[in-house]
């Protein structure tokens, strides 16, 4: 029962006032970036890096784990009241909740998120604790031919993510694949695609994608039908869920906390793919997969308990190897270093305190995330009263600041109205632009492990279907590809003979 | 806006109430009476952002005016500097140069960076130097350098990975590729910790590291340090030969600094200076460097000019050599 | 066969794209399967993404009727003239000695030159207008500072949209310009200009 004697321990440290406060503080700030669009965890923990200086380091990393989960409570806010995907877990958020939303069922859609995500962290916590050590072998045994087979897969099923014809949104995913090439090449340093401009060689910026593709592009059509806008502001509906459909959620929570779970084990892109892996997977077995892109509760509660679970579990490569899984855990290694720590494999018995502290207060985040958000439902569902012509300018300014706080340019808010437009244009052609974002994130990913993946076998393709994890992967991807081409080739054809006869 | 309100209470408690007092004797003064702009050209959460920040607290302290670090990556860390070669010679910009943006990239982007290294700047102090070390998988069975160069030498060669391409990391691996005679399989990463982690799980049996990215995995013996390229042992590795000791002739020392624009008063690039080293020179921060790896730079404001012209000379034919072009 | 006119102009798009992205990967060494070039991968997408516009053009020939809105004369006049004022000026721009001239200013420049002459027309409003004053804020913000941006991109913005009354509007820049400076300024300490600077 060393488990329970070592979780006590953790809360005995977590419990404390002083690092109750930082956790709640943590919990605030990350709440709120995560709202503003934008601007990331990433900015703000390197900008409150220097605060927590004076405090011990098992406070100082409370607090930056709880702007960093509360960055991810508060990022699903913008995404389902207003269309602003912040982050890559939040482009798949906007699908259902975004039209939740305009139901009528924004009340439902926030509540939903935010009692999945609790649920998914308590789960993830337990996870961590109990098992963090024994997982962390799992990330050891992926090699890069293994992610290249994942991320295909991801590519694959992400084309599900779209609403309408299979084969425009997998010419989407490609489309995002391609403009994920733009910048420098790692593997040789070369600039592509990049037009001799200095701001391009580290590619195209996501949130400006995000933002102009969705929230700009979104209020150039809200502006375009004014009455679909009015039924918007009109209708706020209940905030509380239905009985109904809270027992259509809890099936959904539990299938994306366990997708969640796992692949946020994976550094580098696993976090990225549980929340539309968790998607994907409600899509093709919820009950209410019927409902899909009109405002299915299940693709809300999905994939936020998996981005939760994945956000969570991702610290266990830093915990147990002392190797970072995104920029966030970097930043955190870099608060540790400062207070003079080496994370790594002996972090748990060099430092019990701060690692059982962490996680208990992991937990303890998650609850007080829950209190936060919950009352504040109400107040964020009224937001969506206050008129549009009073909201779209407001929109407007907020995205600006954020794209351009990124990185000081105002090139970055050029390149948001240069997508904005494309946004909009696209979704005239019924191109959908979630596809693209995913193909965008994955597939710069995707060419680095099979370029590494190639150089390491000295040229021989076969290392795909050798390896176990990579030959299933790539089994499932084509399974995948197989049964979604099925119908649509055939729905062409019944068409064709149709029209012909 | 509660999150608001407790934000303020934690700054105020650890950084704003002290700064306020000071804010006001500065005034009096000619040179520093407003805050100083820190540009770091890489984005946060690398190793010199880290430094930066440290070195900025530092500087907040001793200089009474809050300075502020600002990040501007991109371009192999050229954009943020070629902003601060533009910036106005009034002590008030300064950046974090180092050896991506001073030495290697300015040969790799030819043509396309429009600053000079050495005379578009006013050099200021050495911050850093880190060494690179050579580190392989416990399990590879490589040992010494000697090791490494047999197995690269025989059938399938050596996979060496580094933190990316065009780094100096990288570079090294090219010139022991040419010491050794038989070229290396460079496997470049997106960073040192999925570097380090494909070494841990013998994905890939060497990598070329400096040295603050390695000193955790080094003690707990995750990988095995074959070779320190410095010129003498690290005090805090003294069982680890140098390459030279094992015959071959290389050194490199990953380094960063402060530099402001060039036409900044002689009288505040002292001042900068003597501020810089009095704060690296506390024991206790030559402790926190020691125990990361790096040594703290104790260069004058010349010394370090010069510095920067050497490492300029040294890195433009290698980068050739390497064929690391942005074209 | 019914033309479904979206996936036309779709797959047009799509192989636009695929074709211009060959071209420029020319530059691009491909390498060989092994030791991948930096031309590799992109070549793999675009081929791809060239195979698959021409399945949506396949498919959009028997798959419709879906059309659209047929554009009216001033509606593609003021479009082309946007584009071609847009470019001029851009170039003029980026010719001029100081600040016009400087950086991204004359993108900027063109950029919201090009929307402000498309807007003329009413129903290009929601697109280009929203468009040419989030460019404004990017032109703005710089020189003369976060509040002016804001003013002027929120009233430009406001034309967008019929409803608006002047008194709403000025309320709205006032109650943004404060709470943007509450929000970033005073709290998140972002570092931009906030008054105009002489």
């Amino acid at each position: 029962m060393d488990l329970f004697a070592n979780l006590a321990h953790g809360f005995s440290v977590a419990l404390t006032f002083n690092n109750l406060l930082f956790c709640l503080i943590g919990c605030l700030i990350g709440t709120a970036i995560g709202v503003l669009p934008g601007i990331g965890p990433v900015a703000t923990i390197s900008l409150l890096l220097p605060i927590t200086f004076g405090q011990p380091a098992t406070t100082a990393i409370i607090m930056l784990a709880g702007i960093y989960y509360g960055a991810q409570y508060g990022g699903s806010t913008t995404a389902i009241l207003l269309n602003l995907p912040g982050e890559v877990s939040s482009v798949v958020t906007t699908l259902e909740g975004y039209k939740m939303a305009r139901r009528g069922r924004a009340g439902a859609a926030l509540t939903v998120a935010a009692l999945g995500s609790f649920f998914a962290g308590t789960v993830a916590t337990v996870v961590v604790a109990a098992s963090g050590p024994l997982l962390t072998q799992v990330a050891l045994s992926f090699g890069p031919a293994d992610y290249f087979s994942l991320m295909f897969l991801g590519l694959v099923i992400s084309a599900v993510l779209a609403q309408g014809s299979v084969v425009k949104s997998i010419g989407m995913v490609v489309l995002g694949v391609s403009m994920g090439m733009v910048g420098t090449d790692v593997q040789t340093g070369q600039q592509r695609f990049t037009f001799g401009i200095p701001e391009l060689s580290d590619g195209v910026g996501f949130v400006s994608m995000a933002m102009g593709m969705f929230g700009i592009a979104e209020i150039i059509l809200n502006l375009e039908r004014p009455e679909a806008r009015s039924v918007m502001s009109g209708k706020v509906g209940s905030l509380m869920m239905t009985r109904e459909e809270f027992r259509r959620a809890v099936p959904s929570v539990l299938r994306g906390t366990l997708v969640g779970t796992f692949l946020g084990i994976l550094p580098g892109g696993g976090a990225a793919l549980s929340s539309f892996g968790s998607y994907m997977m409600e899509r093709k077995v919820s009950k209410g997969r019927h409902e899909f892109g009109t405002g299915a509760i299940e693709g809300v509660a999905g994939p936020e308990s998996a981005n939760n679970a994945a956000s969570q579990t991702s610290f266990i490569p830093l915990l147990t190897l002392g190797i970072p899984a995104n920029a966030v855990m970097a930043l955190m290694v870099g608060a540790l270093i400062i207070q003079g720590i080496q994370p790594g494999p002996r972090m748990v018995e060099a430092q019990p305190d701060l690692f059982w502290g962490l996680i208990a207060s992991m937990w303890v985040g998650n609850l007080m995330l829950l209190v936060i958000n919950l009352p504040m439902i109400g107040m964020w569902v009224k937001l969506l009263s206050v008129p549009y012509r009073f909201m779209y300018p407001s929109i407007m300014i907020f995205c600006a600041i954020g794209v351009y706080s990124l990185q000081n340019n105002v090139f970055d808010v050029y390149q948001t109205v240069v997508f904005g437009i494309f946004g909009y244009l696209c979704s005239k052609l019924r191109l959908e632009a979630a596809p693209m974002l995913i193909g965008f994130v994955l597939g710069p990913m995707m060419e680095e492990h099979l370029r590494r993946a190639m150089l390491l076998s000295r040229g021989d393709p076969m290392v795909f279907v050798e390896r176990p994890i990579s030959a299933t992967m790539l089994a499932i991807a084509a399974i995948a590809l197989g049964a979604m081409l099925m119908p649509n080739l055939r729905k062409g054809k019944d068409a064709a003979l149709q029209e012909g006869g | 806006m509660s999150w608001a309100l407790s934000r303020r209470t934690v700054l105020a408690g650890s950084v704003v109430a002290g700064t306020a007092s000071r804010r006001a004797l500065a005034q009096a003064g000619a040179w520093p009476s407003q805050p100083i702009r820190l540009v770091v050209p890489f984005a946060p959460g690398g190793t010199t952002d880290l430094v930066a920040r440290l070195v900025a607290a530092g500087l907040q302290e001793r200089l009474g005016v809050s300075v502020i670090v600002e990040n501007r990556a991109g371009a192999g860390a050229t954009v943020g500097s070629e902003a601060v070669a533009r910036a106005a010679p009034d002590g008030y910009t300064l950046v974090m140069s180092n050896i991506a943006s001073h030495a290697i990239s300015p040969a790799v982007y030819r043509g396309r960076v429009r600053y000079d290294p050495v005379a578009d700047f006013a050099h200021i102090a050495l911050v850093v130097s880190n060494p690179t070390v050579w580190v392989a998988n416990p399990r590879s069975g490589i040992r010494t350098l000697q090791d490494a160069a047999a197995k690269a030498r025989g059938p399938g060669g050596l996979d060496v990975a580094t933190s990316g391409a065009g780094s100096s990391n990288h570079l090294m691996v090219v010139r022991m590729g040419q010491l050794i005679g038989v070229e290396l399989n460079h496997i470049p990463f997106r960073g040192a910790g999925p570097a380090m982690q494909a070494v841990i799980a013998g994905q890939v049996p060497m990598m070329s590291d400096s040295l603050p990215s390695s000193v955790a995995h080094i003690r707990q013996g995750s990988v095995v340090a074959v070779g320190m390229a410095s010129a003498q042992r690290h005090p805090a590795f003294p069982d680890v030969p140098t390459f030279r000791e094992q015959g071959f002739d290389l050194a490199s020392d990953s380094w960063f600094g402060l530099s402001a624009p060039a036409g900044t008063p002689a009288a505040i690039v002292e001042r900068l200076n003597r501020e810089t080293r009095a704060f690296l020179g506390s024991a206790e921060v030559r402790a926190r460097f020691s125990e990361l790896g790096g040594t703290p730079g104790d260069l004058t404001a010349e010394g370090y000019g010069d510095f920067v012209r050497r490492e300029v000379a040294l890195w433009a034919p290698l980068v050739q050599a390497a064929g690391a072009t942005a074209d | 066969m019914k033309i479904n006119t979206k996936d036309l102009i779709s797959a047009a798009l799509l192989i636009g794209f695929a074709v211009v992205g060959l071209w420029l990967n020319m530059d691009h060494t491909l390498g060989t399967a092994r030791r991948m070039g930096p031309g590799y991968m992109p070549m793999l997408a675009f081929w791809i993404l060239l195979g698959l516009g021409a399945i949506v053009l396949l498919l959009s020939l028997f798959n419709g009727p879906d059309p659209i809105p047929m554009w009216t004369g001033p509606e593609i006049g003021f479009l082309l003239a946007g584009a071609v004022g847009g470019t001029a000026a851009g170039l003029v721009a980026a010719g001029m000695p100081g600040w016009v001239g400087a950086g991204w200013n004359p993108l900027g420049i063109g950029l919201f030159v090009g929307c402000m002459i498309v807007s003329v027309v009413k129903s290009w409003r929601p697109l280009f207008l929203i468009s040419a004053a989030f460019t404004l804020f990017g032109l703005l913000l710089e020189p003369l500072g976060l509040m002016v941006a804001i003013a002027t991109s929120v009233v430009l913005s406001a034309f967008a949209d019929e409803t608006h009354k002047p008194v709403g509007v000025l309320g709205l820049v006032a109650f943004l310009c404060a709470l943007c400076w509450a929000v970033f300024i005073y709290e998140l300490d972002i570092r931009v200009p906030v008054w105009p600077v002489f």
